[in-house]
């Protein structure tokens, strides 16, 4: 019974209609403005509640905090856009930041040794990711399942669960520490990421076949869409990305360790989920996904200025999560 | 309510099984049904015709309980009933059987068909035995040749939906509804499935028929009521009416197609003699030494049943399906179809069988679906040119004559007929050389399949070789320069235009071939996983 129950008529809406049209665009429309407005709300509540909230201070470290889940979120949209998901990528974060570190005490302490050495990693985990779920036909939480925790436990074995230094200023500057057209560096890198994410998503033949693939794989392969080869460049393009993430993090403090951001997958989820994503394909935006994620990070920096305990932050965030998609469901 | 006799003088015939009065229907602001009438006769097939969106859907579900409605009185066997749910509705014998089917794919038919009623012992638990002696007479009873012990999800579609139509049919059923059941049936299926209602209305059921091939109404049923726009356009005794008054009714004289898609019926054109596609003894899993050849400017039509392997050679051309042995000539080059965007490079479009799932994304927007094949053509270095792409959407619903608000619409919101002109448009230009369809009007409305025929036509005038995968024998006949039947993935026959111009011959023929080949039920039983 999928019928719509309005036979076909095109009939010359009236001002009720318009308003109910209206009304349910803002809660579940293409874009998603519920969530423009819950996070002015949560501004709004914030600032009220704690007289630090409110400042430049305060506002740069929500941006800092966030980097590392907007960054990862991008790809994440893609690869969920195309119906797919990947828990591996705080995993691929870990191993990637101690590929970067490793390399460059390796060879030179030289910043583009182990740029390339944290990107090329995490590119590596999104191409085994990408072909285990293409070519062998498993579902990818299965597969992103299993690769959350062989990137771990590598990650770990390779200097026995020891973090490793950096040394190279270069590398700080750049990742970590400097500024960027007056912004810290992290947050330009996030930038950099959304500003590609949007051109490739909503400006290239490439997005056209993520939202076909996620909307409909058959339809998609019925028009002569490489649907395996589209998926996988999304799991590819989140794994690069976390090593993006990785060389942020890492420069941030000087070191790289094997054991961070455990968990964050369910953040930076979260955050597209947030963002207006559809677990189900097909449907999604960019900007929705950076307002996603500010709102985990405005959440996280707000509850614990206001000193709510760690564990009532868990469940608050949790609630207000599944209040969001409750909300912004189809 | 009592029945009074002394009103009129003439003979009243019986009190009808179902009366219909003046059911008013609005959704919002659109007023699904007029004042609209309808009286079934028990024992009676009453047919129902109308476009998409006429209201046949909405008074089935008003009938069936999903819907309230504003106004007007429904009575059974003259007792006015009101419903407020669908099992009141079944309650008062009323059965439904819709298009998208309501089974449990996982079950077999025997408990598919028991489901909620399966025979228990004590403890609870079911009784297999019995279900299964159970399921098997009542099958037995109605003449429906179903493997009780399938699993219903490895069934092929027309299967499936006769186990739905016995479903429905246990149980104290009064009227039966049936919306399009042969939408997706080959011949040979729709004869079983009139057999069927046959045995069903001796019993005294009455059956609400919907449906979008005509020549059905005058083989099955007694009277015809049309709907449009929402109101009653007529009801006629099928035997005093004819195809054209039925046309009439349900498309509304002023409401034809533009005159650049109307079909032109048997325009002359010139079959150019060379083949722009031939394959040559081509065989895989499905197909067998395959010999076939399409003209430029030639339809080539593909008869056979369902599981013959007419739709396996259209798969295989659009490379869907890998080729063990034999060759393909595209313009007179050898080539070999590797996959989907290896044949759209060599000028193969290909309109599938199921819009839903293989030829729409329909939660994205014309404009979308329309370029989602031809994306090469609106972008430059890989970035979109959204200009081209919307211009290119625009011209297609203009062509193609799309009833909707723009571009931007989404494709779930178009009717049948509108969806399939969307995935016609996404083939539309450049010309393909090749055009691969694949029951292209199934549940279509008659006027959108008219327009749909005007553009395979136009096609073919243009140069373009067609491949037409059709169970409705009379548009075989009507649109196609040759025929070839498929028996069992090989052709068995090829029939030249003017050869055979009855769709009864046609049929005969078809079941002839099966016949000398091998049983087409059996065949299609024993495919089944045990």
């Amino acid at each position: 019974m999928t019928e719509l129950t309005a036979p076909n008529v095109v009939a010359s809406p009236t001002s009720s209609d318009r308003r109910r049209k209206l009304l349910q665009n803002l809660l579940r429309g293409e874009r998603p403005y519920m969530l423009y407005i819950a996070f002015v709300i949560l501004l709004v509540v914030f600032s009220l509640s704690s007289p630090w909230f409110l400042s430049v201070d305060n506002f740069l470290n929500i941006g800092r905090q966030t980097t590392l889940v907007s960054i990862i979120a991008v790809g994440m949209t893609f690869v969920i856009i195309a119906r797919q998901i990947d828990l591996s990528v705080a995993s691929t974060l870990a191993l990637s930041g101690m590929a970067a570190a490793l390399a460059m005490s390796q060879v030179n302490n030289s910043w583009v040794v182990g740029a390339v050495a944290g990107l090329g990693t995490g590119a590596l985990v999104g191409l085994l990711n990408g072909i285990l779920t293409t070519q062998l036909s498993i579902p990818s939480f299965l597969v992103t399942l299993g690769t959350l925790s062989m990137a771990r436990g590598l990650a770990m074995m390779v200097t026995n669960t020891k973090p490793v230094i950096i040394t190279n200023e270069t590398y700080f500057a750049i990742f970590g520490e400097g500024t960027f057209l007056g912004m810290p560096v992290p947050i330009a890198w996030t930038l950099a990421a959304m500003i590609v994410g949007i051109l490739l998503l909503h400006y290239n033949v490439f997005g056209r076949r993520i939202y076909a693939v996620g909307g409909n794989p058959t339809a998609a392969l019925y028009s002569g869409i490489n649907t395996k080869w589209v998926t996988t460049a999304a799991f590819v393009l989140t794994g690069t990305l976390a090593g993006l993430a990785a060389l942020v993090l890492s420069a941030r403090s000087h070191a790289a360790r094997p054991d961070v951001v455990q968990g964050m997958e369910l953040d930076v989820i979260a955050a597209v989920i947030l963002g207006g994503c559809s677990l189900f394909g097909g449907r999604g935006y960019i900007l929705g996904t950076l307002f996603g994620s500010l709102i985990i990070g405005t959440l996280n920096n707000g509850l614990v200025l206001l000193g709510v305990s760690s564990p009532m932050q868990l469940v608050i965030k949790g609630a207000i999560i599944v209040a969001a998609v409750a909300f912004t469901k189809r | 309510m009592e029945p009074s006799g002394s009103v009129a003088a003439q003979p009243r015939p019986p009190t009808p099984l179902v009366m219909v009065n003046a059911i008013n229907k609005r959704f919002g602001g659109v007023r699904a049904l007029r004042d609209v009438n309808l009286e079934v006769r028990a024992g009676e097939v009453h047919a129902l015709l109308g476009e998409n969106g006429a209201g046949k859907s909405t008074l089935i579900k008003i009938l069936s309980g999903v819907h309230a409605y504003d106004s007007g009185t429904i009575e059974i066997a003259g007792r006015p009933v009101a419903f407020d749910s669908p099992a009141k509705s079944r309650e008062a014998g009323i059965a439904v059987v819709y298009q998208d089917l309501s089974l449990v794919e996982s079950l077999s038919v025997a408990d598919n068909l028991l489901l909620g009623r399966e025979p228990r012992g004590r403890f609870g638990f079911v009784r297999k035995r019995e279900l299964m002696a159970q399921a098997s007479a009542f099958l037995t009873q109605l003449g429906i040749p179903l493997d009780i012990k399938a699993t219903v999800g490895s069934l092929p579609f027309a299967y499936r939906q006769m186990t739905e139509i016995a479903k429905a049919l246990m149980g104290e059923v009064r009227l039966l509804i049936l919306d399009e059941p042969t939408s997706s049936l080959t011949s040979d299926e729709v004869r079983i499935l009139f057999d069927a209602i046959g045995k069903v209305t001796r019993r005294g059921v009455g059956v609400i028929y919907v449906t979008h091939r005509l020549n059905e109404v005058f083989e099955i049923s007694q009277r015809v009521t049309v709907l449009r726009d929402g109101a009653n356009a007529g009801t006629f005794v099928t035997a005093d009416t004819d195809m054209k008054r039925l046309v009439n009714a349900i498309v509304g004289s002023d409401r034809l197609a533009p005159a650049a898609v109307r079909a032109q019926p048997q325009a002359p054109r010139s079959v150019d003699a060379s083949p722009v596609l031939s394959l040559s003894d081509v065989s895989n899993d499905r197909l067998h030494a395959v010999e076939l050849s399409v003209l430029k400017g030639e339809i080539h039509g593909l008869a056979g049943l369902i599981g013959s392997g007419r739709t396996e050679i259209l798969e295989t051309v659009f490379g869907l399906r890998s080729v063990e042995s034999g060759t393909f000539e595209i313009d007179g080059r050898r080539w070999s179809p590797r996959n989907p965007a290896d044949a759209i490079d060599q000028g193969i479009a290909l309109v599938p069988e199921d819009r839903h799932v293989q030829g729409l994304v329909l939660d994205h927007s014309i404009e979308r679906n329309v370029t989602l094949s031809r994306l090469p053509y609106f972008s430059r270095w890989g970035w979109m040119q959204q200009g081209a792409a919307t211009r290119r959407a625009e011209t297609a619903i203009g062509k193609l004559a799309v009833k909707a608000q723009g571009a931007s619409s989404l494709v779930r919101t178009l009717s049948g007929g509108n969806q399939q002109k969307v995935v016609f448009g996404k083939w539309n230009d450049p010309r393909p050389r090749v055009l691969l369809l694949d029951e292209p009007t199934v549940g279509v409305d008659v006027g959108a399949r008219e327009e749909i025929y005007g553009v395979i036509r136009q096609a073919v005038r243009d140069g373009t070789g067609v491949f037409l995968v059709s169970s409705d024998l009379v548009e075989l006949i009507e649109l196609c320069d040759r025929i070839s039947v498929i028996v069992d993935g090989r052709v068995a026959r090829v029939l030249v235009r003017g050869e055979i111009d009855d769709a009864e011959e046609l049929h005969h023929l078809l079941q002839m071939l099966q016949a000398s080949g091998q049983s087409a039920a059996k065949d299609a039983l024993q495919e089944l996983p045990a």
